[in-house]
């Protein structure tokens, strides 16, 4: 039973990194994003 | 290497972000559950056997990482074309998130059957290695002053780094290693139960779409970003009359442009 509490700990922690670093590539294009569209004056969504 | 590169394109499309998406997380879903749920405990370790099926999955992803890093820099060094810099250096920062997070499930994995969080262990000493050595190719970026001795700097750290990843490899057969050694990836049939063996592969497939999905999220992370640093004048051009900026020039001094 109190080996489970490495498990679990180790499945939280897989998911909190992945979940956390796509949080953090998400606000680095909104950032990126916002910066070309002021800089421009256009809207910057889709491809680049 | 040219196919290489095309495979690595296409992962930048919208499309093919929101597939690996779906797709990923799914993988990530299901490996969870068979893993937690389905599959039965180790009869040695008991429970916390079933943090292989995270830990050696994600060192798969960050030798997969510096694997496509080596490639890339190659390609770099070669063409001297910052398209390659570019997935060189979205992979290195994925490989340093997965090898951060194989260090911290293998300390999980350590405490309740080695009794220890760390040992200066070959197998552990060269693992941290490895991740100080991209943590420091992610440092040297910031330094550098100009896009093309980054990228060349950078390249050579991305050829000579990789020379860890098979001596990590190889730590627990050349030298006496509390880790346990190689059951999957060695000579001979697999050592470990059938059912195991399927759910770690499956584990490896979830990762391998994690690594897919990253890279297409991260590159085109890179190229806002290597937009935004362009002078504003050049911003507000029109693309097709915008003169291309040389942003690096090969070793042999031929410029490429991005």
């Amino acid at each position: 039973m109190h080996d489970l509490g490495y498990v679990v700990a180790g499945y939280a922690v897989t998911l909190v990194t992945l979940a956390g670093y796509r949080w953090r590539l998400a606000l680095r294009t909104r950032r990126a994003r916002r910066y070309l569209s002021t800089a421009t004056g256009r809207t910057t969504a889709g491809r680049h | 290497m040219r196919r290489f590169y095309r495979l690595l394109s296409a992962l930048g499309t919208v499309r093919a972000q929101r597939i690996l998406g779906w797709a990923t997380w799914l993988g990530l879903l299901v490996t969870a559950v068979v893993a937690l749920a389905v599959v039965p405990a180790d009869a040695d370790q008991g429970d916390v056997q079933r943090l292989m099926y995270v830990h050696v999955p994600a060192a798969w992803v960050a030798f997969l990482s510096f694997g496509v890093v080596f490639l890339a820099s190659v390609g770099y060094l070669k063409t001297g074309r910052i398209h390659w810099d570019r997935i060189a250096v979205s992979s290195a920062e994925i490989g340093v998130v997965f090898c951060a997070l194989t260090i911290v499930l293998g300390s999980l994995w350590g405490r309740p059957v080695w009794g220890t969080w760390w040992t200066w262990d070959p197998r552990l000493t060269t693992t941290a290695l490895l991740l100080l050595i991209y943590a420091g190719y992610l440092s040297l970026r910031k330094v550098a002053d100009s896009p093309a001795r980054r990228a060349r700097w950078s390249a050579v750290i991305g050829v000579v780094g990789f020379i860890d990843v098979p001596i990590v490899h190889m730590s627990v057969v050349w030298w006496r290693s509390l880790h346990q050694q190689a059951t999957v990836v060695r000579p001979g049939a697999p050592t470990i139960a059938g059912s195991m063996l399927a759910t770690l592969l499956l584990a490896f497939v979830a990762f391998s779409l994690a690594y897919g999905y990253l890279m297409a999220v991260r590159m085109r992370v890179g190229r806002l970003e290597d937009r935004s640093a362009l002078p504003v004048s050049e911003l507000s051009t029109p693309r097709a009359r915008r003169p291309r900026p040389v942003q690096a020039t090969a070793v042999n001094g031929s410029p490429h442009h991005a």
